[in-house]
C-alpha cells in the first residue's frame, strides 16, 4: 500500500487546504441560516471522520461515541457555568483530556470484544453514562444546562471549519501515511495475523479508540457552546452515534474522504427534507427509505461513484470511460 | 453484472426522485402582493414531546384561521392577513434552534410562536435575541425558562412552581387529606411539578410519605406497589398524559385506590378521559383555564364559545395549552395594533413590538394577560389563577377553590368500577 | 415481605413478556446473523394492529393477537429476502450494512406511524383490563398474568417448532453452518425468509401484549429495541434458550431496583449490568452465545 506516486502524495493536503480556503469565503455569500447548516455539515463531517478511525480503519463498530460527544459537551457546559466561569477555549483541552482518559481506561477491556458484542458493549456504556448524567446534580439532571450565549455565527463556522480541516488532514496523514495506519488496517483485515507480525494489537486499538474519542469530545464542546443548551438526551442520546454510523456508511467505510462526503450529503438532505416538509413529519419515512435504498444499491458508499474511488473508478469512472 | 445494473437503476431512480422532490416540495414561495404578518411556529411535531407540541400548533392555527376569516389583524384601520410557517423542533434543542433561524431568515417571519418544552425554548431564546424577534410561548411552563430574564420571550401560562404547590393546600383544605405521596417523571417540567407538589406539602404541614422521580418509560408497577404499601390519603403525580394513563392503568391492575389522585399535566387534555373511560373519573388536576370560566373577548367570544369552536375544528375539547396558544395570537394582535406600524416589521419595529408586548394588559377568553416586568417570573403571565378540577363523567369540572367550584369535590374516591 | 413478594411477581410477569419480545430477535441473529434495529418497530406496528383490530373489528387483543401474528409472518416473509440479500452480499461489511438497512427500516416505520396515525398514545382495551386476583398478600393483575401466559405460549410454540419439526431441523442446521446446510439441500434463502417472518410475527405479538398492558404510540419502539438488545446479549447472542433466563432476570432487576432503590436508577443499573456482563462473560451469562 506504500504510495508509488510520491508526486500525488501531498495532493489531499493541498485539496483540503484549498477546500478550506474556499469554504472560508463562504460566509460572504450565504445567509445566516445556510451558514448554520454549513456549520452543522462541518461538525458532522468531523464526527464521522472520528468514528471512521475506529469503525472503518480498526474495524470495530462502536455504538457508544455519543458518550464522548456528551463528555465534551458536559465538560464545557459545566466549566462555563457562572460559578466556575472558565473561558470556552480553556474548556476544550480539558474535555479532550477527560474523553481520552475514559476511552483509554475502558478501551482495554472493551476492545477485547468482537463484532456485535463490541457494538452492544459500547452502546451499553453510552446509555449508562447518559443515565448517570440524568441522576447527577452537577449536570443539571434532565433539566439540562444553559451556557452563556455567544451570538456570533461566524465564530462557530470558522471554529468548526478549522477543527474539521485539521482533523481531516491529520487523519489522512496518520491513517494513510504512517506505520500507525498500516498497523490499524492490518489488524482490521486479520487480527491474529497482525499479531503474528509483531503488532501490539491491543495498544494500537486503544490508541485509535482514544484518538477517536478525543476528536468526538472536541466537537461536543463546540456544539454545547454553539447551541447554548444541553441535556442528556440531546448530547448523549443514541441518535448521535446512529447519525455518525450512517454518514460513514453512506460515504464509504474505511476511506478518508468518504465520511466527509456522507456527512455533507446526509445532513444537507436531512435538513432539506425537514425544511421542505416543515409542517408534516413525512420527511422521516423518506429519510428511512433513502437509507434503505442506499444500502441496497450503493453498498460501497457514495465515494464509489467518484472517479478514483475505492473500486478503481466507480460508476462515474466507468461512464466516463464509455464516453 | 448485476451490481452495475442496480447501480445504474439507483442513479436513474435517485435522479427522478430528486427531480420530483424539488418540484413537489413547497419550495416555491409565491410572495403575496399585499404585506402579511408572517409568523413562525417552532414546536415539536415529532419526537417524545410530539403530543404537547401538536396541541400548541392546534392552538396557534386556530387563532390564525379565525383572524384571517375577519380579513386579518387590524392595524391603523387596515387589515393584514396572518401567514403561518412551521418548523419541527423534533423534541431536540438543536433542531429547535435550526428551525428558529430558518423561519427568521428564510421565511422572514417577524414573530415566533414558541415551543412546547423548556429545553427547546432555552435553545431558541438566543436566536430570538440575535435577530431581535419576539417570541410568544403559549406553553412553556418550566420556571427555569424565565430565570435568565429573556428579553424577547413571553410566556402565557404561569410557571408550574407557581401553580402546583398552591393546589396541594387547596385540596388539603377541601378534603382534610393528611398524608401525601408525591411521584413524578424525571424530565424538566414534570420534575418541577413534583417539586412544586412537595413544597406545597411541606408548607401546608402535611405528611410526605414518599417523594420519587422515575424515567418516562419506566414500568410503573414498582412505584405503585410502594405507594400502595405507604397508603397515603392523596397521591400527586407529575407527568405527561401517557405516563398518567399508564399510572391509572397500573394502579387499577394492582388494585390500589387512594382517597384522592392529583395529576399534572395532561388530565385536562381530551385524550386522558377518552383513553381511560370510566377509570378517569374522580382524578383531580390543575388547570389555569377551563371552558366554564367567565372570560370573553371579541374574536373568540366566551371561553365556552372557544371550547365549541375548537371542538368543531379538531374533534376534541381543548385544554389550557391550546387555549393559551390561541390567546398568544390575541396578545400579538393587540400589541400589533398598539405598535401601529404595518408589516413587515424591521428590527427597529420588532424592538418596539417587544415593548408593546411588555405593556400588554388585556382580557381574553383565556383570562387576563399581563407579563411580569421583573423577578423570577420575568415575562411570564402569572395572572391566571389555577383551579383544581376533577374529571366527572369524562368532563373537566372545577371543584376548588370554593369561588370557582361548580360541584362538590368527590372524596374519598369510590373503588374502581 | 409483602412488598418483596409483590416486587418479585411484578418482575416475573414483565420478564415473561420480555422473553417473547426477544426470542424471535435471537433466532434471527442465530440464522441470519443480523442485529435488527427494527425490533422495536415491529413491536410498535403490532400494537397498532391490535388497536385497529379492536377499533374497527371490535376484537379483543387476546383474539386479534392470532391475526396479528399471521399478518406479520406474511410481512416478515416479504421483507426477509431483502435482509438476506444485504447480509449475504459481497459488501465490505455485510453485517454492518444489514444493521444500517434495518436502521433505515426502523426510521421508516416510526416516521410512517407518526405521519399516518398522528402523535397520540392509543390504549388497547381487553375485557381483562383492570381485573386482579388477590393471592394472600400479593395482587396479581389478570391482564399481565394472561399476557405472561400468552407470551410463554408463543415461546413454547417456537421451541416445539424448532426441535420437533423438519422445518426446525433445517433452521437449526442453517444456524449451525449456512454453507453446510446449503450443501445438504436446505434452501437457505427460503429458510431465512421464513425465520424472519416468524420473528416479526412473534415480535408483533409481543407488541400486542405490550400495547394492551401499557399503550402504543409511534415513539415506543426505541425502548423495546433497547430491551431486546439487553436480553439478547445477556442470554448470549443467538442463544434462544438463554433468553428464558435473561428475560426473567431483566424483569426482576428492573422491578427490585425500582422498588427498593428507586426507579430513577433502574436503567442505570440495567446498563451497568449489561456492560459488566459483556466484559466479564462476553458470551452471555450462560456462556451459550455464538
Amino acid at each position: 500500500m506504500v504510495s508509488k506516486r510520491p508526486r500525488r502524495s501531498l495532493l489531499p493536503v493541498v485539496a483540503v487546504v484549498a477546500g478550506a480556503a474556499a469554504l472560508a469565503a463562504l460566509p460572504a455569500f450565504i445567509d445566516p441560516y445556510s451558514l448554520r447548516i454549513a456549520t452543522g455539515v462541518l461538525m458532522w463531517a468531523g464526527l464521522a471522520c472520528a468514528w471512521n478511525i475506529v469503525g472503518g480503519y480498526a474495524g470495530y463498530i462502536s455504538f457508544g461515541h455519543s458518550a464522548f460527544f456528551g463528555i465534551g459537551a458536559y465538560v464545557t457546559g459545566i466549566l462555563m457555568q457562572r460559578e466556575v466561569g472558565l473561558a470556552f477555549a480553556a474548556t476544550l483541552p480539558l474535555g479532550v483530556l477527560v474523553a481520552v482518559a475514559i476511552a483509554a481506561a475502558i478501551g482495554g477491556p472493551t476492545l477485547r470484544l468482537r463484532g456485535a458484542y463490541f457494538a452492544i458493549a459500547t452502546w451499553a456504556f453510552a446509555e449508562m453514562l447518559m443515565q448517570l448524567a440524568t441522576v447527577l446534580d452537577v449536570t443539571g439532571g434532565t433539566g439540562g444546562l444553559s451556557l452563556p450565549a455567544y451570538l456570533n455565527e461566524f465564530f462557530f463556522f470558522y471554529v468548526m471549519l478549522g477543527v474539521a480541516a485539521v482533523v481531516y488532514v491529520g487523519a489522512w496523514f496518520l491513517l494513510e501515511r504512517t506505520r500507525f495506519g498500516y498497523r490499524l488496517k492490518a489488524l482490521r483485515d486479520h487480527e491474529p495475523a497482525a499479531e503474528a507480525l509483531g503488532i501490539h494489537t491491543t495498544r494500537v486499538k486503544v490508541q485509535a479508540f482514544a484518538l477517536s474519542a478525543g476528536i468526538t469530545s472536541l466537537f461536543g464542546s463546540i456544539y454545547a457552546y454553539w447551541v447554548t443548551f444541553i441535556d442528556p438526551r440531546s448530547v448523549m442520546g443514541p441518535e448521535i452515534t446512529d447519525q455518525m454510523v450512517v454518514m460513514v456508511l453512506l460515504g464509504g467505510l474505511g476511506t478518508v474522504w468518504g465520511p466527509a462526503l456522507g456527512a455533507t450529503v446526509l445532513w444537507l438532505t436531512n435538513r432539506y427534507i425537514w425544511s421542505s416538509f416543515g409542517d408534516t413529519v413525512v420527511y422521516l419515512p423518506i429519510l428511512g427509505l433513502l437509507i434503505a435504498l442506499i444500502v441496497l444499491f450503493l453498498p460501497n458508499g457514495l465515494i464509489s461513484l467518484l472517479p478514483g474511488g475505492r473500486r478503481g473508478g466507480g460508476v462515474l469512472g466507468r461512464l466516463w470511460r464509455k464516453l | 453484472m448485476a451490481g452495475g445494473i442496480s447501480r445504474r437503476k439507483f442513479l436513474t431512480g435517485s435522479a427522478c426522485g430528486l427531480g420530483a422532490l424539488t418540484l413537489g416540495a413547497p419550495a416555491i414561495h409565491v410572495r403575496a402582493q399585499e404585506p402579511t404578518i408572517r409568523c413562525g411556529v417552532v414546536t415539536s411535531l415529532s419526537g417524545e414531546n410530539r403530543f404537547g407540541g401538536n396541541l400548541t400548533r392546534r392552538g396557534y392555527d386556530l387563532w390564525a384561521e379565525e383572524i384571517n376569516k375577519l380579513g386579518g389583524v387590524e392595524i391603523n384601520g387596515d387589515r393584514y392577513r396572518v401567514e403561518m410557517f412551521y418548523g419541527d423542533a423534533q423534541s431536540r434543542p438543536a433542531s429547535g434552534a435550526d428551525a428558529a433561524e430558518r423561519l427568521i431568515i428564510r421565511d422572514e417571519v417577524s414573530v415566533l410562536f414558541g415551543p412546547y418544552t423548556s429545553g427547546v425554548t432555552l435553545a431558541v431564546q438566543p436566536i430570538c435575541a440575535k435577530y431581535g424577534v419576539p417570541m410568544i410561548s403559549g406553553s412553556a411552563e418550566s420556571p427555569n425558562v424565565w430565570l435568565e430574564q429573556p428579553r424577547f420571550n413571553f410566556g402565557m401560562i404561569p410557571a408550574v412552581d407557581h401553580s402546583a404547590g398552591r393546589s396541594i393546600a387547596v385540596i388539603a383544605e377541601a378534603t382534610g387529606a393528611a398524608s401525601v405521596g408525591v411521584v413524578g417523571v424525571d424530565e424538566p417540567f414534570s420534575k418541577e411539578t413534583a417539586e412544586g407538589f412537595r413544597n406545597g406539602v411541606n408548607e401546608a404541614g402535611l405528611e410526605l410519605t414518599r417523594f420519587e422521580l422515575f424515567p418516562a418509560n419506566a414500568d410503573l408497577s414498582p412505584i405503585v406497589s410502594n405507594l400502595k404499601a405507604d397508603n397515603p390519603d392523596l397521591v400527586a403525580v407529575g407527568g405527561h398524559e401517557e405516563v398518567l394513563i399508564n399510572f391509572i392503568n397500573t394502579a387499577r391492575s394492582l388494585d390500589f385506590r387512594p382517597k384522592a389522585i392529583l395529576m399534572h399535566y395532561g388530565v385536562t387534555a381530551a385524550a386522558f378521559a377518552d383513553q381511560l373511560g370510566g377509570d378517569a373519573n374522580g382524578v383531580l388536576g390543575i388547570s389555569v383555564w377551563t371552558p366554564n370560566l367567565p372570560y370573553r373577548d371579541d374574536l373568540f367570544g366566551t371561553a365556552s364559545d372557544y371550547d365549541a369552536l375548537s371542538h368543531s375544528r379538531w374533534g376534541s375539547h381543548p385544554d389550557y395549552t391550546e387555549a393559551a396558544c390561541s390567546a398568544s395570537g390575541l396578545v400579538l394582535q393587540d400589541a400589533a395594533a398598539r405598535l401601529g406600524k404595518p408589516p413587515a416589521w424591521d428590527r427597529q419595529a420588532r424592538l418596539e413590538l417587544v415593548e408593546a408586548l411588555e405593556a400588554t394588559d388585556i382580557e381574553t377568553f383565556y383570562g387576563p394577560v399581563a407579563f411580569e416586568r421583573e423577578g423570577d417570573h420575568y415575562h411570564n403571565n402569572i395572572q391566571p389563577v389555577p383551579v383544581v378540577i376533577q374529571i366527572t363523567e369524562g368532563r373537566v369540572v372545577p371543584v376548588a377553590p370554593k369561588d370557582a367550584a361548580q360541584t362538590e369535590l368527590v372524596y374519598p374516591l369510590p373503588p374502581f368500577s | 415481605m409483602d412488598l418483596l413478594l409483590q416486587a418479585l411477581l411484578n418482575g416475573i410477569l414483565i420478564g415473561g413478556i420480555l422473553i417473547c419480545l426477544t426470542i424471535g430477535f435471537q433466532l434471527t441473529f442465530g440464522v441470519l446473523h443480523v442485529i435488527d434495529f427494527a425490533v422495536g418497530g415491529w413491536v410498535m406496528l403490532g400494537g397498532y394492529a391490535a388497536y385497529w383490530a379492536s377499533q374497527l373489528l371490535g376484537l379483543d387483543p387476546f383474539i386479534s393477537i392470532f391475526l396479528v401474528f399471521a399478518l406479520f409472518v406474511a410481512v416478515g416473509c416479504a421483507v426477509g429476502p431483502l435482509i438476506y440479500h444485504v447480509r449475504t452480499s459481497r459488501y465490505a461489511r455485510p453485517d454492518l450494512m444489514a444493521l444500517a438497512f434495518t436502521f433505515g427500516l426502523f426510521i421508516m416505520m416510526r416516521g410512517g406511524a407518526l405521519w399516518l396515525w398522528s402523535f397520540d398514545s392509543r390504549s388497547v382495551d381487553s375485557w381483562l383490563s383492570g381485573h386482579s386476583l388477590s393471592l394472600g398478600p400479593v395482587t396479581v393483575p389478570l391482564l399481565r398474568l394472561s399476557a405472561f401466559a400468552m407470551a410463554l405460549l408463543l415461546a413454547v410454540g417456537l421451541f416445539v417448532l424448532l426441535y420437533r419439526s423438519r422445518f426446525g431441523l433445517a433452521v437449526r442446521a442453517v444456524a449451525q453452518n449456512r454453507d453446510h446446510a446449503g450443501l445438504m439441500g436446505v434452501d437457505v434463502k427460503r429458510i431465512s425468509a421464513y425465520v424472519y417472518g416468524l420473528y416479526t410475527g412473534i415480535t408483533a405479538s409481543a407488541g400486542v401484549l405490550l400495547a394492551t398492558i401499557y399503550s402504543v404510540n409511534p415513539e415506543v419502539g426505541v425502548r423495546y429495541t433497547l430491551f431486546a438488545f439487553f436480553v439478547a446479549v445477556l442470554a448470549g447472542l443467538g442463544s434462544v434458550g438463554g433468553v428464558l433466563v435473561a428475560g426473567l432476570l431483566l424483569g426482576l432487576v428492573e422491578s427490585l431496583v425500582g422498588t427498593y432503590v428507586g426507579t430513577r436508577y433502574s436503567l442505570l443499573v440495567v446498563f451497568a449490568t449489561l456492560y459488566l456482563v459483556l466484559l466479564v462473560s462476553p458470551k452471555g451469562i450462560l456462556q451459550r452465545g455464538i
